[in-house]
């Protein structure tokens, strides 16, 4: 319970959203996959509470921005994999677009000091 | 934006159909992703129980995550809602007790306060059946027509204005001669009450004169029931008081008076036009229609003038007068007004002591429920779930309430116009309305949303992970709980008293009302009312012939002694009249003293059994012809001769034909209360009917005392009335104890009906403090096993509990007595001879509440003397 602050469930939603759509440009993937590839690219600085990653796939499926689909996973157990939908891509873009602008504005600020 | 919120709403309407393989899917995804994690971590070289811990840490809570996700593919806070909705039910459906408590309790409440506030409606909120009714006023005093007829003319604030005075007229076109109330009327007074006639019209401006044509409005009962409903009845001729009069107009069913009632509405020119021609005589009520733009001052002001003017004109008269003009609906209500408001105010309390007792059964069944609820919580609701989902419980109760008050309310709006005061009686709006419905149901949700938060919130905020470590099974009330629960049960005490020391007011007022001495003795002694028709009994003589025929024939009737009076007391009505007394300087015209005035035939004293004081009663010697007499009551004599002998003293009538006909004064008799026991005995004077000179008092009331059962005496009066003139109505035939109880019957309502919320109040606190003290035995069962082990006697255990239940009862009752003192001041126009702060009521108040909140400590008490201290210790 001590972690709580560090708890990625604190993790701005758009983050989230915005990983989550990074991860699956890639190509389809399963939950695990998705929580597997935020923890290996970000070194796991970022250590996402993986029960929170659902909640975020399903809204993001039914904004209409992931499509889903039951596959078989290579050790041959049943999942649900995710893919962008074309909004998703074209949402991917917008926000990826704004982080930079943003993250640029923000590094800077920083160096100004 | 508006296309992805139609591909949501969409997407969750299919869901709707297919939400169990929504839930399978979730199930099978956090599975997959459990045993993944699993498997990585075993193939780490973490041991496999370890691995499957790992993995569901790193997951976080699945029954969260998995209540999240369905939330985003349901519309999540009516579904929710519906479910909790069901759930409630089921929950109260399990607890049949608690659901019935609470449940009357809500009830007895909600369906007291809905009775009263149906009342309060209909009396006080409800606009008053007229025309634009706000522009409506009444003068507070009567006046004559001809004073009405120049305001009229003189003021400009009025649209409209009018007069009326009910008398009785006799209708002798049926089979039996029946007395009918008729409204004398000017032409604007149903003009300006402005509801138009069912059938034909209005007695017009020109009709309206002297010598006018005898035509007549009625009202739809008079249509009814005597004119047979005939569609065609405008144009019939009747015969009322031995005139003709033509049907003109039918008033509709929803017509009503403001003030009295009337059968038939004829102008007072017409009618009686030697009334109407009196400037000095002040009979008729007027009403006025304000123009839409004048203020009620402006029209009391333009009406001032007026009356100035009038005083400088007519001075003999008018030369006091001062016309106070109030708002109709005031003048309609104000006087049941105060009454009304308290009982509104006391039901309210009750409502209030009610909801306590709600809240504080809520709060200890969250407390029976925590091992629930810490369950619940430690499963993964959150805490706005789990008030949500107490707070639905308390709604949906509160509403059950409600629905059972409704029922309740609907029998007591019955039982309360089945008392029917007269005050009330005219009010036909008294009914369970959509406004009713509208507060029943508010008052409802309110109280389960109100009453229902604490409660809900200290369900939820208890210290779940405490619980848990503490077993769950066994766990005792937070404080914060028991602190909320001995405040309501204070509360409930403190209201209770206030309520049970207004019904003990009420209550030693009306004893001591009750008490009061009439100054006759009411039993057996029965009334009837008489009316001579003006046509055949224009003058004195044949007036006196009827009378003495009258009495004659009646005395003559075994077991009867009668007697007659123009007013008999608690009748409502009596003559004044402004009196000299011979030898005494003379008085200003217009500043006589005024006294009441009643004629009498037969020896009305001893028929009644009035106290003569001094002198003597009258005898069948005193009459026409003979010197003329008059008997005086105490108060006559306290008032004018208070150092002298009255007997052998002379008054006249003021302004009484000169020379004076002196009358002597013969008998003092004792007071009667004439016009109710509680109000103040006026000077009065008696006089034979024999001997008046005014011919206008054609009417009397017999009083007759019987020695065995008044029944079949009635209709053998009746007959005896017939037999000598058949066109004569009686009516108004009471028993003058009933005549009594009536003039009571508004004093005796707010008793009643306060007296009933006292005692509901009172049940109410000390099952509220029961209920506490029983919950808090139980809670403390372990602890009390433990000093009756450690060898505390019983003794010393009843006294544990009963002083912890007396603390409350006692401060209860210390902020109940400052409340009291601080509200009672507003019913001090209900209490006769009673002070408001009356302390011997406060005291056995005080001291019945302390009473029955240590009775209802001690059978807990009791209770708790009897743990067995091998029970309770071997339960660890």
């Amino acid at each position: 319970m001590k972690e709580k602050s560090e708890n990625p469930g604190d993790l701005l939603q758009g983050t989230l959203d915005l990983l989550i759509l990074k991860a699956l440009a890639r190509g389809a993937m399963h939950g695990y996959g998705v929580a597997e590839w935020i923890h290996q690219t970000s070194e796991d600085i970022l250590k996402v509470e993986e029960g929170a990653l659902y909640p975020a796939l399903h809204r993001l499926e039914l904004r209409g921005l992931l499509s889903a689909e039951w596959g078989t996973s290579d050790n041959n157990r049943r999942a649900k994999f995710y893919s962008l939908t074309a909004a998703g891509k074209k949402e991917l873009a917008q926000e990826t677009e704004f982080w930079r602008r943003m993250s640029g504005a923000v590094a800077r600020i920083l160096q100004t000091a | 934006m508006f296309s992805e919120w139609r591909n949501k709403t969409w997407l969750r309407i299919k869901a709707l159909w297919k939400r169990s393989q929504l839930d399978r899917d979730l199930n099978d995804e956090v599975a997959f992703h459990l045993a993944m994690r699993e498997d990585k971590n075993r193939l780490a070289g973490i041991d496999p129980q370890e691995s499957r811990y790992a993995a569901r840490r790193d997951f976080g809570n699945p029954t969260t995550i998995k209540e999240r996700n369905r939330e985003i593919w349901t519309f999540a806070s009516f579904e929710g809602l519906l479910q909790d909705i069901r759930f409630a039910l089921r929950m109260l459906h399990k607890n049949p007790g608690f659901t019935a408590v609470a449940v009357l309790t809500l009830a007895l409440g909600i369906g007291a306060n809905s009775a009263i506030f149906s009342v309060v409606n209909g009396v006080l909120l409800n606009p008053l059946p007229y025309k634009d009714p706000q522009q409506l006023v009444a003068a507070r005093h009567t006046d004559s027509l001809l004073n009405v007829i120049d305001i009229q003319r003189l003021t400009h604030s009025f649209a409209q204005g009018g007069a009326i005075d009910t008398e009785d007229m006799d209708y002798t076109s049926g089979a039996e001669p029946v007395q009918i109330q008729a409204g004398y009327v000017d032409a604007g007074f149903l003009e300006t009450l402005g509801i138009p006639p069912m059938l034909g019209r209005f007695i017009s401006p020109e009709e309206d004169v002297k010598g006018g044509p005898r035509v007549i409005v009625v009202s739809y009962a008079f249509w009814k029931n005597f004119l047979n409903s005939d569609p065609q009845a405008v144009g019939k001729a009747i015969m009322l008081s031995g005139n003709n009069y033509t049907v003109i107009g039918v008033m509709p069913a929803s017509f009503t008076l403001p003030q009295y009632h009337a059968d038939v509405f004829v102008s007072l020119w017409v009618a009686y036009p030697e009334a109407a021609a009196f400037r000095g005589v002040h009979f008729m009520n007027s009403y006025w229609r304000l123009k839409p733009d004048v203020t009620l001052a402006q029209a009391q002001a333009d009406i001032l003038a007026i009356d100035l003017h009038l005083a400088e004109q007519y001075p003999d008269t008018e030369r006091d007068r001062r016309t106070h003009l109030v708002p109709l609906q005031e003048f309609v209500v104000g006087h049941v007004r105060t009454a009304l408001l308290v009982l509104f105010g006391a039901v309210g309390f009750v409502l209030l002591i009610a909801c306590a007792n709600f809240a504080g059964l809520l709060v200890a069944r969250t407390m029976a429920r925590r091992p629930e609820l810490v369950i619940r919580a430690a499963l993964g609701a959150g805490k706005p779930r789990l008030i949500r989902q107490a707070l639905v419980e308390s709604a949906l109760l509160a509403i059950l309430g409600g629905a059972a008050g409704l029922v309740l309310a609907e029998w007591g709006t019955r039982l309360l116009l089945s008392l029917k005061p007269a005050a009330l009686a005219r009010f036909s709006g008294i009914q369970l309305d959509a406004r009713v419905l509208l507060f029943v149901f508010g008052v409802s949700v309110l109280t389960g949303i109100v009453f229902g938060i604490a409660p809900a919130w200290s369900a939820a905020s208890a210290d779940f992970a405490e619980a848990l470590k503490d077993g769950g099974g066994r766990t005792t009330a937070g404080p914060s709980s028991h602190l909320l629960r001995k405040v309501l049960v204070t509360a409930e005490i403190a209201l209770a008293l206030v309520l049970l020391v207004g019904a003990g007011l009420l209550i030693k007022g009306f004893s001591r009302l009750s008490a009061v001495n009439p100054g006759f003795n009411p039993r057996n002694v029965i009334s009837m009312h008489l009316q001579l028709p003006p046509a055949r009994y224009a003058d004195i003589p044949p007036q006196t012939q009827f009378r003495r025929e009258l009495l004659t024939r009646l005395n003559s009737l075994p077991g009867v002694d009668a007697a007659m009076i123009t007013d008999i007391p608690f009748g409502g009505n009596y003559v004044n009249h402004s009196i000299v007394v011979d030898g005494r300087p003379p008085v200003l015209v217009g500043a006589e003293p005024r006294v009441q005035t009643l004629s009498v035939m037969g020896d009305y004293f001893r028929v009644m059994q009035i106290a003569i004081r001094a002198g003597r009663g009258f005898t069948d010697s005193d009459r026409e012809g003979q010197p003329l007499v008059a008997i005086v009551n105490e108060t006559f004599v306290r008032r004018f001769f208070p150092h002298e002998n009255p007997l052998g003293a002379r008054i006249d009538w003021g302004r009484a034909k000169l020379p004076h006909n002196w009358m002597t004064i013969v008998g003092v008799a004792n007071d009667v209360k004439h016009s109710g026991l509680g109000e103040p005995t006026d000077p009065a004077v008696y006089a034979p009917f024999s001997q008046s000179d005014e011919a206008w008092r054609r009417w009397m009331t017999l009083t007759i005392r019987t020695t065995g059962s008044p029944s079949g005496l009635v209709e053998e009066v009746k007959k005896q009335v017939w037999s000598i003139d058949r066109q004569i109505p009686v009516s108004d035939i009471l028993s003058m104890e009933s005549l009594m109880a009536i003039s009571l019957a508004q004093e005796r309502f707010n008793m009643l009906l306060l007296g009933l919320f006292a005692a509901l109040a009172l049940t109410l606190a000390a099952v509220g403090i029961y209920g506490l003290m029983a919950y808090s035995v139980n809670q403390r069962t372990h602890e009390i096993g433990l000093r009756i082990a450690m060898g505390a006697l019983s003794r010393d255990i009843l006294q544990l509990v009963v002083a912890d239940g007396a603390k409350l009862a006692f401060l209860g009752i210390a902020i109940g007595i400052v409340a009291a003192l601080a509200l009672t001041r507003m019913m001090a126009t209900l209490l006769f001879d009673v002070k408001p702060t009356d302390p011997a009521t406060f005291a056995v108040v005080a001291i019945l509440l302390a009473f029955v909140g240590l009775a209802a400590c001690y059978i807990p008490a009791r209770r708790a003397t009897r743990v067995d201290p091998m029970v309770t210790l071997r339960y660890d």
